[in-house]
């Protein structure tokens, strides 16, 4: 039987959940028997192959331009596409930004820091531009699983895997759902 | 009770008319999801979390409010209802910061707990990111209206249950947030420090600083206790993680409080600074040195036994247990027979033969009359239900000649010679509660004690266990100036200069029992240390002549033992034998002593 294709990428996030996904430890070897991981942060190939794969992953929120592509790239070349941590599913940790606003939130962090002088926005081109308001991953392209948690425990991530692989949707019973 | 018959999710169910569906639903185990109802307070369907499908009701109903009635038919988790929930939930998610992994209730919220019980798993609606302030300005807790659901639960408890209504709504619409005495910084309004609010709140928007952040409810370990603070003995529940006190709640269940704690009882204890004294001390030359349990209490069964009995003194803290109470009086008054014996604080004297009343029994009467009592400095959880009493009706009668706190919510006020009108005016009265305390004596208290049955009586004691010290006789004017050797069993009291303890003479010899170093027990040639409140088991016995249980929260720290545990070990080694085999006959014995004093 052919291997089922798994892409991941990030958005905004901390790369928390991808250490969560390796948490699965030696259990991703079985894992491996049944699937491929074509591209990820950790590989040589950073994203989705363009013959694209079933299941693509996304950890992070929705802060900049450079996320927006990110993200539709990935739900072009998907067919199942799987939100992994709270960053994802609510935005999380970086949509608190949005308490102050992204314009405030960016001169505390690179002008008004105390430990910085003559502090300026980075501008450069290669940049994304910060939206004006921080979302969850769905609130820019459809979004088939959600698996909150920060991060997810290694256990919720084996159980959506072997959900998938069994072609459910997985539905997390209460000990592997939780928010934080 | 009239009863009704209903059936909820297809099950027959009974009830009492007039009962609500959640609480008709609760009573045979079916649960439904609450957010702004908890069972000590009004409920105001506020919130919508407890909607449930009534057949023939056009609408989803708040079972929180609605009554149940013959033959209804309920359901309480068709799809419908699921739904409907679930839109309540979307909604709530989408206002201010439910972004749990930087909250302080992350793992102890009800609103998690219901996001996860429905399975939200993502925010449907974009998050409206209203920013609001935090109010910090409170000593014991904070206020974060980022987190708060508006629920009211808080406002609620400061009014039902402190009665103190110091929070309110303010602002309209989305802007709304609980706000203390209309726009009031918290640490500088009318708030009194209880922590019903914090204790209430369902969400991280109130929060105790001392423990935030601290352990979340299953990293902690909770034990179910009495307060030792006053002689209102309200039940506690102490949460603990590694041997250290987080929290102290008031204990939802506890008949004498029902919840209500004050800050005394709540805070207090968890801000003490005093040292501690950890192990025995025994005084060589003019130097106290460490020395071990047994050299501790040989060397004290050697000084007792050094003079006769009508050289020796007694004087025992109000704050003991009543284990120790009734040991320090077999040991002293029935085996040394020793008379001079006492307690740190007088008892106020109660009048024989009237019937007792609860505090919450005030909560239905009409007429109060307060008498030479001040509860709001001195047993502050009584004066909530004064008040409440008052806000639901009762007339105060204060009689007092001092100052008295409770002068604002009183319609009349008398001094103690006019306490005959008092008395009058609650003959009338259909259901009249008297609460007096050591400010009345001699005539004052024959005045009252005319009101006979007609009236339910609460004296205050003035100190924690003072009614079980009465009982067992250390209320009869000891004086230390007489005794050769004191035994001085001062617990965790501070006592201050110029306290009766001060004019011991310098040759007495002084043992004594002390939790905290003081000079009292760097004057002492003996010390023995004692546990604490929260190291310590046993019982106390409040204001209404109520047994309540003293349990052990954490391990005593060093080698500090009980106060009934250590006068048992001074027992046996003055007699040779262990008075009592455990803590349980112990506890029978004293018990037996205290309640069945004559009275
Ligand atoms: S109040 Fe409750 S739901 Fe909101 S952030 Fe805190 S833990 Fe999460
Ligand atoms: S601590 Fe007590 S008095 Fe103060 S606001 Fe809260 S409930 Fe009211
Ligand atoms: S502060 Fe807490 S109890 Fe008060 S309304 Fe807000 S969520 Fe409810
Ligand atoms: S009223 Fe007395 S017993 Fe109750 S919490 Fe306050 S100090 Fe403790
Ligand atoms: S719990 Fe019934 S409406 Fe809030």
């Amino acid at each position: 039987m052919a291997k089922v294709k798994i892409a991941t990428d990030w958005l905004g996030g901390c790369a928390g959940c991808h250490m969560s996904v390796l948490d699965i430890d030696e259990r991703i070897i079985g894992l491996l028997d049944a699937v491929e991981f074509t591209s990820s942060p950790v590989t040589d190939l950073k994203h989705p192959p363009k013959d694209g794969v079933t299941v693509g992953i996304l950890e992070g929120a929705i802060c900049n331009t450079r996320n927006i592509e990110v993200a539709k790239m990935m739900r072009e070349r998907c067919q199942i596409l799987v939100a992994l941590g709270n960053c994802a599913t609510f935005g999380n940790i970086p949509a608190m930004r949005n308490l102050v606003g992204t314009g405030e939130a960016l001169k505390r962090a690179y002008v008004e820091t105390e430990s910085v002088v003559d502090g300026l926005i980075p501008a450069s081109p290669e940049l994304g531009i910060p939206v004006e308001r921080v979302t969850g991953v769905d609130k820019v392209v459809k979004v088939d699983v959600f698996i909150p948690g920060c991060p997810p425990s290694a256990d919720a991530i084996y159980f959506a895997f072997t959900e998938l692989l069994a072609g459910r949707i997985p539905e997390f019973p209460p000990e592997y759902f939780k928010y934080d | 009770m009239e009863m009704v018959n209903l059936t909820i999710n297809g099950r027959s169910v009974s009830a009492p008319s007039g009962s609500t569906i959640l609480k008709a639903a609760k009573d045979v185990g079916i649960d439904i999801p609450t957010l702004c109802d908890h069972p000590s307070l009004t409920p105001i369907g506020a919130c919508r979390m407890c909607t449930v499908e009534v057949e023939g009701q056009r609408t989803l109903v708040t079972a929180c409010t609605f009554p149940v009635a013959d033959n209804m038919v309920v359901q309480t988790e068709s799809p419908r209802v699921v739904k409907a929930r679930k839109l309540v939930l979307e909604l709530l998610f989408s206002e201010r910061n439910h972004i749990c992994p930087s909250c302080e209730s992350s793992g102890n919220c009800e609103l998690q707990e219901l996001g996860y019980r429905y399975g939200i798993d993502h925010w449907k609606y974009p998050a409206i990111t209203k920013r609001f302030p935090i109010d910090a300005t409170h000593r014991y807790m904070f206020l974060e209206h980022n987190r708060c659901v508006l629920c009211g639960r808080c406002e609620r408890g400061c009014g039902e249950l402190a009665a103190n209504h110091t929070l309110g709504l303010g602002n309209r619409g989305s802007d709304s947030i609980i706000n203390c005495d209309a726009m009031t910084p918290w640490g500088s309004s009318t708030c009194v420090s209880c922590g019903t609010c914090l204790q209430l709140c369902p969400t991280g928007a109130i929060s105790d600083k001392r423990s935030a952040f601290m352990g979340r409810d299953t990293e902690t370990e909770r034990v179910k206790s009495t307060c030792n603070r006053c002689s209102i003995g309200c039940g506690i529940e102490v949460a603990t993680r590694s041997n250290n006190v987080l929290r102290i709640e008031g204990d939802w269940e506890a008949v004498v409080n029902g919840g209500r704690l004050c800050e005394n009882g709540r805070f207090a204890p968890l801000f003490e600074s005093r040292k501690r004294i950890t192990k025995p001390l025994v005084k060589t030359g003019d130097r106290q040195t460490e020395a071990t349990w047994d050299k501790a209490l040989s060397t004290a069964a050697e000084l007792l036994g050094s003079v006769g009995g009508a050289e020796i003194g007694a004087v025992t803290t109000s704050d003991a247990t009543n284990e120790a109470l009734y040991l320090l009086s077999l040991i002293f008054r029935d085996n040394l027979k020793v008379s001079n014996v006492g307690m740190v604080n007088g008892a106020v004297p109660v009048l024989p033969g009237l019937p007792c009343g609860s505090l919450q029994d005030m909560l239905q009467s009409d007429i109060i009359i307060a008498a030479g009592v001040d509860p709001v400095s001195d047993q502050p959880v009584a004066s909530f239900f004064v008040k409440r009493a008052v806000d639901l009706g009762a007339r105060l009668i204060l009689v007092d000649d001092k100052e008295n706190e409770l002068a604002p919510f009183a319609s009349k006020k008398l001094g103690i010679n006019e306490i005959s009108t008092a008395a009058d005016i609650a003959g009338e009265a259909a259901s009249p509660f008297v609460l007096y305390g050591a400010g009345i004596a001699g005539d004052a208290m024959r005045a009252l004690a005319k009101l006979g049955d007609k009236a339910l009586f609460l004296a205050l004691q003035p100190g924690v266990n003072t009614y079980a010290a009465d009982a067992l006789g250390f209320n009869n004017g000891f004086t230390p100036k007489s005794a050769k050797v004191l035994f001085a069993q001062i617990g965790e009291e501070g006592l201050t200069t110029g306290h009766m303890l001060a004019g011991i003479d310098d040759k007495t010899a002084l043992i004594v029992q002390a939790s905290y170093q003081s000079p009292l027990t760097q004057r002492a040639d003996i010390v023995l240390p004692a546990t604490i409140w929260s190291e310590r088991k046993g019982s106390l016995t409040n204001s209404e002549g109520r047994v309540q249980k003293v349990n052990q929260a954490i391990k005593p720290q060093g080698e500090v033992k009980s106060d009934w545990e250590i006068l048992s070990l001074l027992a046996e080694t003055l007699t040779g034998k262990p008075p009592v085999t455990s803590l349980e006959e112990l506890s029978t014995l004293a018990q037996q002593k205290i309640t069945n004093k004559e009275i």
